[in-house]
């Protein structure tokens, strides 16, 4: 009984821990200004809709949310179809020059994006895919490309080699005995890494701000107008980001459920 | 592990190098063109930063903004991991609120952060409602950099603590049960079967969650940029100083390859010491 | 035959339909300005002349990398370039722009000394478009505590007692009273406090911005800001917006530039007056920024993209751009309005500022690519000077040359009132 206590007040600091920064933001976005600089008001006696309509309706914020949603999504497609077979190799073969191959992927992760978001800009215009989400995504890709190499290959490293074997010796290509065997197995730890993709993505801000004039993406678009806005207005672009977050959450649940290998039961 | 010669193994990296030297490899020539390129000679840019002493101040910030946070959020990860691997009623409802964080951006996370502790911030109002000051607490500016430091440290910790509690938990699911029920028979205590059998199985995910967040927090930008602006200098903070305010490419290209040599001094370290272990895993 | 023609046609009235003027600004950022373009000038705009145009707010340098890119690329689709005089003298120096001497609109006349800014490089590289300075903005409350020989209708009406050594005393006199450092400065990287130290305190005491960076005055005047951030707000370096410091009562008296003093007196105009800058030895010294409308090199649109040059510094939209955002008229025929409201007084700080009898106007230089490295200098020295407590003689000495170099370097002439300094 003492233990379920104790466990239940634990969950509640925990989750009082992670929410009150969503839950204050919030708040504070819907704070009319009068009342926000009020030192003596804590808590807001009447809420306003009018910073967040003029940052989401009327600044084109709804726009900027697909956008981000379409180049994390390109950027999540591309780096798992390139990535896999890279990361299978690194588990499954012994080869020369393995170990610098794997060095070689992880240094080019430790360049600081917005380095090379510059010299990208006079590229995209030779080739063509200036101001486009694809551009921001390709970018985006190069960034996140190596983290799905790298933790795919922990992940496939992690299911015996013998199970694929196996597969194979009863007729499967190695390529079906990979994704009927060990796919399954690896599932969870790709849809971990998955969402660590996707959160790179969505939280890059320099360089999709330099390569897109028109198409930008959310955080791009809300450096550009919230940063130089009064406090409000900086409540209120957090609490755009914050909301796309928790949308994200809410339709992974099962995933989570299902890929973290964590049953109801 | 199938052993491999002739060309089969290279094959499979083909569109993951095709792809990075296209779309980093280019850039990266820049770039080092760049740090390299001054009128006194490939020097200069780097002779200027350190004679000046800004190389080192923000190397230090960099520093110890990596080594509080990192231990920090990797202790926090684990307890929380371990604790919702308990199970208990209701732990999926916790798990979805830890997992938050996860996907918001770092420039949200500071926007919460200033919500909290800006001079109209919550802290604030709080502590003068309670008559406990009359004018706003500071924790921002260049007299109160150790507050401003604090508060970074608790936003980071905040925010990317459930990239490496996702990371834990999924390797927690790998912890084979039968250890654990034969660990029970024998009579083990919960600490030794920690110790013996959870954190060994754990020890890989473990180190790619330190490694990650160790390259991250070299290149941590965002949270300070926006809360403590220069007083809190960073690496990356100067790379875009020098690259957005001064226009001047070359020191802030000087910038982004310090960050770039310590953090493939950091991959180095964790790689030899997973490296030790996959031989051990090929063996198996 | 009449295919073709259905197909000309169609061409043309596709043309005139979509004829889309891309206008990079780095102007009109904040979102209630960005509202005003997209949802009054455009469409505005847009009913006059059947010209659509898009509005794309960019950082300066995202703008200053989109033009250099697309220029370099061969491939432009900006049409039309809003920037500071000294943004545009960037690209004008690269050979980015279109020259512009053929661009006139008779029917206005552009301020002379302003427009005379728009040559450089054997061309004219931009039209016109705003103007804006830095004021000081004081919460009534400070009038309160005034030291002696200092009365509000001097600080209001920039009288020769309004000085830098009034300015201390009166802060002094507010620290006494309330214990409280009341005086705040936009010190955080994308605030404008270089200008301050440049364009109004080094002219103030000095009589140049640069030339006479290591002078005996200049020893003087730093020794005298030393003594002014013993009672300057701490957390002044984290702000690059003083309208929030001033609405939170942080601070009783502020400096920023005009635009950005506006959300302030806006929320509460009864409570906030703007004055002008003290005076120092020398005059009184202050900034006067210049925006102007250039058109990229090989740009599309180009005809259309003049239309909107026109549109845009037309008295009509000139006085609604000071009503609204709170930068001024350039041209003569729109000065004369005064608007209604809040700016009502911020155009009269403005003007008693520039009407001041020992006024000293200065200019950023136009100093292309080392811009950054020349208003760095005078951070950097303050930071070595103010906060770490570094020797000044050591300090200015060794920065000295760096800041004259800089006019050498980048071949610019030297800004006002070094020009007149100097001979």
């Amino acid at each position: 009984m003492i233990k379920r206590i104790l466990v239940l007040l634990t969950a509640i600091l925990i989750a009082i821990w992670f929410l009150s920064p969503v839950v204050l933001i919030v708040i504070s976005s819907l704070t009319p200004s009068a009342e926000y600089y009020d030192p003596q008001r804590i808590l807001p006696r009447s809420l306003t809709l009018s910073h967040l309509r003029s940052l989401f309706v009327t600044l084109d914020g709804w726009r900027a949310t697909l956008n981000s949603l379409q180049v994390a999504g390109m950027s999540i497609g591309i780096s798992f179809l390139f990535g896999i077979p890279a990361a299978y190799a690194l588990t499954r073969f012994v080869f020369r020059g393995k170990n610098t191959l794997r060095l070689g992927i992880l240094m080019t992760r430790s360049f600081p994006v917005l380095i090379i978001g510059v010299p990208l800009v006079v590229l995209y215009l030779r080739i063509g895919i200036s101001d486009t989400l694809f551009g921001v995504a390709l970018a985006h890709t190069s960034m996140v490309l190596p983290f799905v190499v790298l933790i795919s290959s922990s992940i496939i490293g992690g299911v015996s080699v013998e199970y694929e074997e196996a597969g194979m010796v009863f007729g499967l290509s190695r390529f079906g005995s990979f994704m009927r065997i060990t796919m399954p197995l690896v599932l969870p730890g790709l849809a971990a890494s998955a969402i660590f993709a996707f959160i790179m993505s969505w939280n890059e801000v320099f360089v999709a701000a330099v390569l897109t004039l028109t198409n930008r993406t959310l955080p791009a678009h809300i450096l550009n107008t919230a940063m130089t806005a009064p406090d409000y207005f900086k409540f209120a672009a957090g609490t755009i980001m914050a909301v796309p977050a928790m949308v994200f959450i809410f339709f992974t649940r099962k995933y989570l459920i299902s890929l973290w290998g964590i049953s109801l039961k | 592990m199938t052993y491999k010669r002739g060309l089969t193994p290279y094959l499979y990296f083909i569109p993951v190098i095709a792809f990075l030297i296209m779309f980093l490899g280019y850039p990266l020539i820049e770039t080092f063109r760049l740090a390299f390129t001054h009128r006194v000679g490939p020097l200069g840019n780097f002779s200027r930063i350190i004679e000046s002493g800004e190389l080192w101040i923000a190397l230090r910030y960099t520093l110890l903004i990596s080594v509080v946070v990192v231990p920090l959020q990797l202790v926090f990860a684990l307890a929380l991991a371990l604790f919702i691997n308990m199970r208990f009623k209701g732990y999926l409802l916790l798990l979805y609120i830890i997992a938050i964080p996860l996907a918001l951006s770092d420039v949200s996370a500071a926007l919460m952060s200033y919500s909290i502790f800006g001079p109209s911030g919550f802290v604030n109002k709080i502590l003068i409602n309670l008559g406990l000051t009359d004018s706003p607490v500071y924790f921002f500016g260049y007299m109160y950099e150790t507050r401003a430091f604090w508060v970074i440290v608790l936003t980071e910790v905040w925010r990317a603590t459930p990239l490496v509690f996702v990371i834990l938990l999924a390797g927690l699911q790998s912890v084979n049960k039968e250890y654990l029920e034969a660990a029970d028979v024998f009579g083990f205590s919960r600490w030794t079967k920690l110790r013996k059998i959870t954190l060994p199985i754990l020890k890989p995910a473990i180190l790619s969650a330190l490694l990650i967040r160790t390259l991250f927090a070299f290149q941590i930008f965002g949270v300070v940029w926006l809360l403590a602006g220069r007083d809190i200098r960073i690496l990356a903070g100067e790379a875009f100083y020098w690259q957005t305010i001064r226009y001047n490419s070359n020191v802030a290209a000087s910038y982004g390859l310090v960050i770039a040599v310590v953090s493939i001094a950091i991959s180095w370290v964790y790689l030899v010491i997973l490296r030790s272990r996959e031989v051990e895993g090929a063996r198996a | 035959m009449r295919k073709l023609l259905v197909l000309l046609v169609a061409l043309i009235v596709t043309s005139v339909v979509f004829a889309d003027v891309a206008w990079v600004s780095t102007q009109f950022h904040p979102p209630a300005e960005r509202d005003f373009v997209e949802g009054t000038l455009l469409p505005n705009f847009r009913r006059e002349t059947g010209i659509t145009a898009r509005f794309l707010a960019l950082t300066y340098e995202e703008a200053s990398t989109r033009i250099r890119a697309e220029q370099q690329a061969q491939r432009v689709t900006v049409a039309l370039f809003g920037d500071l005089q000294g943004g545009i003298d960037l690209m004008g120096s690269q050979g980015f722009l279109t020259d512009l001497t053929d661009v006139t609109f008779p029917d206005r006349t552009f301020i002379p000394t302003l427009e005379q800014y728009a040559y450089n490089y054997g061309i004219k590289q931009f039209v016109p478009w705003l103007q804006a300075t830095y004021v000081m903005m004081v919460n009534k409350q400070a009038f309160e505590y005034l030291p002696a020989g200092l009365t509000e209708h001097d600080v209001r009406n920039a009288t020769a007692n309004w000085t830098y050594d009034a300015l201390l005393e009166w802060v002094k006199s507010i620290h006494a009273a309330t214990g409280r450092r009341m005086l705040g400065f936009p010190e955080a990287p994308l605030g404008l406090w270089h200008r301050f130290l440049h364009g109004h305190i080094y002219p103030s005491f000095t009589g140049a911005q640069a030339m006479r960076f290591d002078s005996l005055e200049a020893i003087a005047m730093w020794e005298y800001l030393r003594d002014l951030f013993e009672y300057v707000n701490p957390a002044s370096s984290t702000w690059a917006n003083m309208s929030e410091p001033l609405l939170r009562n942080e601070v009783w008296i502020a400096w920023d530039h005009t635009a950005r003093l506006t959300d302030a007196l806006r929320a509460r105009p009864d409570d906030f007056v703007p004055i002008p800058g003290p005076a120092g030895p020398a005059g009184r010294g202050f900034i006067t920024v210049l925006v102007g409308l250039s058109i990229p090199k090989g740009a599309p649109n180009t005809d259309e993209a003049v239309e909107l040059m026109g549109f845009l510094t037309s008295p009509e939209v000139q006085v609604q751009i000071l009503d609204r955002v709170g930068f001024f008229p350039v041209v003569e025929e729109a000065v004369g309005h005064i608007p209604t409201g809040a700016l009502k007084f911020l155009a009269e700080g403005v003007v008693a500022q520039s009407g001041a009898e020992d006024a000293l106007m200065a200019f950023i230089p136009g100093l292309g690519p080392l811009g950054g490295e020349f208003t760095e200098t005078y951070r950097l020295a303050f930071t070595r000077i103010v906060r770490d407590g570094e020797d000044i003689v050591k300090v200015l000495t060794e920065l000295a040359p760096d800041v004259r170099d800089v006019f050498k370097e980048a071949g610019a002439p030297l800004p006002e009132p070094d020009i007149g300094y100097y001979k």
